[in-house]
């Protein structure tokens, strides 16, 4: 049910934006006298899109075929398709709540599926790096307070978080900011410092970094960018400070670690990622807590098994092993490698989304559902792990998410002839 | 309804030590008697014991999972199917929240107390314990390195205790957790720590800290008092920091965490040397205080702590994973996978202190079992360490083994011979703790009390015995059959209600602006699906 929590006006109710792993829970969002959104305040224009796209007249609650079916026959269908799968995927995960998440997982168990979010396509694979070394990170608020250097590597936020400088008081006079990029980004441009790294060049600059840190001796000296040696003498030199990056690979983002864990003998250093979606990180964390793994989890065994590389998403669709596909609030034929994506469109899928994506379109079977953070409460969790509450400033007569995942679990626990 | 006929009973809590009675058992409570037709577990040779209740676990929220995560390999070596009734898993010593909830059920557990949440985290805490079934979970607040509390110390000392009810209430909160009060907040500055209890940290000191909050948990009279990880865990001469709080806590009531990490004698930087003796004479004369031992055991670990500089230390030990999480405003986390081994010195000695602690109590009401799961060792070694303390032959085996140094460091081979008997054991695991938290339905068996029951074969193996419950009943419902899990409902959430001034709202509200990178609305968990069923367990003097 909505339930709306009074912010100021009597029109105007509080709301947490979900557009990206920032999840601003300062947002208003003044209701118009029909129950519409009217417009928005403190949003920026990924957040705009966010609210934009789940308050936009969706298609029909059920789709078969991409045609408007009876909501009970269609959860038949989908319960039909993925019970009789050999190999069913779920995936996504990301842009919902940590509930419809919890309810995606006992699905994936119930079918023996592979489970895995969409965030080692979105934002690279960080999985194996943190089981090798383990992490040094922080919260925003942390890093806003304390940090007196921060550091943006290979990441473009005024793109992608448009209010992260905001939220963590930068630019700032009394605290530096080096930004570590291909090209002069947007970010790059409110820098004290950047410093230009061709694509290809994280793991030679990060090792670098960290022969310098750790006072090891370079064969030549004389290659040593000065950009890196007064980056090396900064983080060195501050009390605290904080690695802000869209690091992609496994190999550089266990570069990554193994500097800022060499930085934290000499000071107090933490590195964030910056997800793209707004649950990104609770939806590894839900897997993780029912699991023992984040991301890339089978259950055919019964049990959960994990193989990061082997079990990703694309790569079981790459290799033609998934015969049917949940997908859950994603849009993987926009994300995926092609040959993933092509493998894609040849199996039957399932889309629950409160959005039009062009998955959904394709798929066998779509629900287009009420949206979380727009017609319905949740918890998700911020890129720092942060747990915020989104609120449903909106009424919807649509199902939420994990109702129609519930109502597909509940079909598969009937027996089996029922079902055809 | 169910009678348990013809048990021992071990029931300390109402004077009952192995006396051959029923227990009968009537909508989720113990009842004096049912109608004869009810159904019946015949438990001749059996013993009977209350639900055991753990007082200090780390079992759920972000440091726990950040520490699941961290262990694959743990994971691979130990897998539980999906069944009829169970959720599949995984284990090892952090093992998943289904798998949690089963291991400890198996293990004749029905309460669980999670010591260390951040209070910004409770979300995720209290989504985890939902998805940990069976046990019913109470949450201890990190409060000892809140800076919007110190604010409130040096500022406006009347407010905290307000303050802390408000955290409580806006939480789900059980009770209040300090962990190296101001050593956490000199941690996120610049890698730094607290030595002494006098050290200056953000215009307060440990000692200031340790006695405001104090005083406040005391004013406020919740159920469980202030449970405190002292500073200076792990360091030689810690010894005199913990007497050192002890006295700073005198009059008042407080819970020491796994004081056996904080018994060391010896210089800091030195080899650590035992000071059980001392501490145990300490606590014996003091009945306002108790603790929990944090036994170590040999094997593997996970150490896990908001005390995040320690984690530091540990890291520079083992040279492997490591992971240290900063929270903003409240506190810090530190993980360090690691193995307890018995020819180490530092860890035969921890392991030896833990049993001198054990074996010289002389009020085992107060001094109770834990490992400081999983930082001392998983909770299934709990069967092992009771063994070691009911078994004096077995006890000594094990002490031939450990590294001959370190015991001679311990009174452990000066005629200790002291073994444990079922009621002791009964009090160090169920009835003390289920005092302690002040959780006056837990822990015993009296009429009234929760249908929470455990009933072990009787067998001369202490450690297969305890490993291995026969029947486990919880709420009246028999949740271990035979020794098989047959049923896994969720748990109860036991929170606090503690009245408070609705003013400090204004003031905290002006704190967290200040502060936090979250908004002050959305702090208080309002979700219901978070908060339910719960229990609330009240505040105040009766």
């Amino acid at each position: 049910m909505p339930s709306p929590e009074p912010a100021g006006a009597p029109l105007t109710w509080a709301a947490t934006c979900g557009g990206c792993g920032l999840v601003c829970d300062d947002i208003e969002v003044v209701v118009g006298e029909r129950g519409g959104l009217e417009h928005l305040i403190r949003t920026c224009p990924l957040g705009d899109a966010w609210f934009a796209e789940r308050v936009a007249p969706g298609p029909p609650l059920a789709r078969v075929d991409g045609r408007e079916a009876e909501l009970d026959g269609a959860l038949d269908q989908a319960a039909a398709i993925l019970s009789q799968a050999r190999a069913p995927l779920v995936y996504g995960l990301g842009q919902t709540t940590c509930d419809a998440q919890r309810a995606a997982v006992a699905l994936a168990e119930a079918i023996g599926a592979v489970i895995d979010p969409a965030g080692t396509v979105l934002d690279g694979a960080s999985g194996l790096a943190y089981q090798t070394l383990g992490a040094s990170t922080a919260t925003l608020g942390d890093i806003r307070d304390r940090a007196e250097v921060v550091v943006v590597w290979r990441a473009d936020p005024v793109a992608t978080h448009p209010r992260l400088f905001e939220r963590l008081g930068l630019p700032d006079p009394d605290r530096e900011l080096v930004v570590i990029d291909e090209r002069r980004t947007a970010t790059a441009a409110q820098a004290d410092a950047f410093l230009e790294l061709p694509a290809d060049r994280d793991v030679e600059a990060l090792w670098t970094l960290r022969a310098l840190v750790r006072d090891t001796p370079i064969a030549d000296e004389a290659a040593v960018e000065r950009p890196l040696r007064d980056l090396a003498a900064r983080l060195t030199a501050c009390r605290n400070g904080a690695i802000l990056h869209r690091v992609r690979g496994h190999v550089e983002v266990l570069a990554l670690h193994a500097l800022v864990r060499d930085l934290c003998r000499v000071t107090h250093i933490v590195a964030l990622m910056l997800r793209r979606e707004g649950n990104a990180a609770g939806a590894e964390d839900v897997l993780a807590w029912q699991t023992g793994y984040p991301a890339a989890v089978s259950f055919a065994r019964g049990h959960p098994r994990a193989s990061p590389g082997e079990l990703d998403a694309a790569a079981v669709l790459e290799r033609g092993e998934a015969d049917a596909a949940l997908v859950v609030g994603s849009d993987p034929l926009e994300q995926l490698p092609p040959a993933a994506a092509e493998r894609l469109r040849a199996i039957p899928v399932v889309s629950v989304d409160p959005r039009d994506t062009a998955t959904a379109a394709a798929a066998r079977i779509a629900f287009t559902t009420a949206a979380p953070g727009v017609h319905r409460a949740g918890v998700v969790h911020r890129l720092d792990g942060v747990p915020i509450p989104l609120r449903s400033p909106l009424a919807s007569s649509r199902p939420s998410d994990d109702e129609v995942l519930a109502a597909i679990a509940e079909r598969l626990a009937r027996p089996r002839e029922a079902l055809a | 309804m169910l009678r348990i006929a013809s048990g021992s009973v071990y029931d300390p809590a109402n004077g009952v030590a192995g006396e051959v009675r029923d227990v009968c058992l009537s909508e989720g409570k113990v009842v004096e008697d049912v109608p004869a037709h009810a159904p019946r577990i015949d438990a001749r040779g059996m013993v009977v014991m209350p639900g055991g209740v753990d007082i200090h676990a780390h079992i759920a929220g972000p440091k726990v999972n950040a520490a699941r995560r961290l262990a694959p390999e743990e994971h691979r070596a130990d897998v539980v199917d999906r069944s009829a009734v169970l959720r599949s898993g995984t284990g090892g010593t952090v093992p998943s929240t289904f798998v949690t909830g089963y291991r400890y059920a198996l293990l004749g557990y029905t309460t669980v107390v999670e010591a260390a949440t951040p209070p910004l985290a409770a979300r995720h805490v209290l989504a985890e314990l939902r998805d940990t079934p069976i046990i019913d979970a109470a949450f201890l607040l990190l409060m000892g390195n809140n800076l919007a509390l110190f604010d409130l110390i040096r500022r406006d000392p009347a407010r905290v205790r307000d303050a802390i009810a408000w955290w409580l209430g806006a939480t789900g909160g059980y009770g209040v957790k300090l962990v190296n009060p101001g050593g956490v907040e000199l941690w996120k500055r610049a890698n730094g720590n607290v030595t002494s209890l006098d050290d200056e940290v953000a215009g307060v000191t440990p000692r200031r800290v340790i006695d405001a909050i104090a005083g406040a948990v005391h004013e406020l009279a919740l159920p469980h008092p202030v449970h405190v990880h002292c500073n200076n865990l792990g360091v030689a001469g810690n010894w005199r920091t913990t007497l050192d709080t002890l006295q700073t806590l005198e009059g008042r009531r407080a819970h020491l965490a796994h004081i056996q990490f904080h018994a060391y004698g010896g210089r800091p930087g030195g080899r650590p040397r035992s000071r059980a003796p001392e501490l145990a004479e300490y606590l014996g004369a003091h009945p306002e205080l108790s603790a929990d031992v944090g036994q170590v055991m040999f094997g593997p670990a996970t150490t896990m702590t908001a005390d995040a500089p320690v984690s530091a230390l540990l890291r520079d030990v083992t040279g492997g994973k490591w992971v240290n999480a900063d929270t903003e405003v409240e506190t810090g986390c530190g993980i360090v996978p690691f193995t307890y081994r018995e020819k180490n010195y530092v860890h035969a000695l921890q392991w030896g202190i833990g049993l001198e602690l054990f074996l010289l109590s002389r009020d085992p009401w107060r001094l109770v079992l834990s490992t400081d799961h999983p930082n001392g060792g998983s909770f299934l070694s709990y069967p092992r360490l009771i063994r070691l303390l009911m078994d004096r032959e077995f006890r000594n085996e094990q002490l031939r083994r450990a590294n001959k140094r370190a015991i001679r460091r311990t009174v452990l081979l000066e005629d200790l011979e002291r073994e444990y008997t079922l009621e002791e054991i009964a009090i160090v695991t169920r009835a003390g703790p289920a005092r302690l938290l002040g959780l006056r339905d837990k822990g015993h068996l009296g009429a009234g009390a929760d249908a929470d029951v455990t009933i072990y074969d009787e067998r001369a193996d202490r450690e297969e015995m305890f490993a291995t419950p026969r029947h486990v009943i919880k709420s009246g419902r028999p949740v271990v059959r035979d020794g098989e899990l047959v049923e896994a409902r969720a748990g109860e959430l036991l929170r606090v209600s503690a009245p408070y001034d609705p003013a400090i709202d204004y003031v905290l509200r002006a704190q967290f602006e200040e502060r936090y990178s979250v908004q002050f609305d959305s702090y208080p968990v309002r979700e219901p699906w978070l908060l339910e069923p719960a229990r609330r367990v009240l505040a105040g003097r009766s």
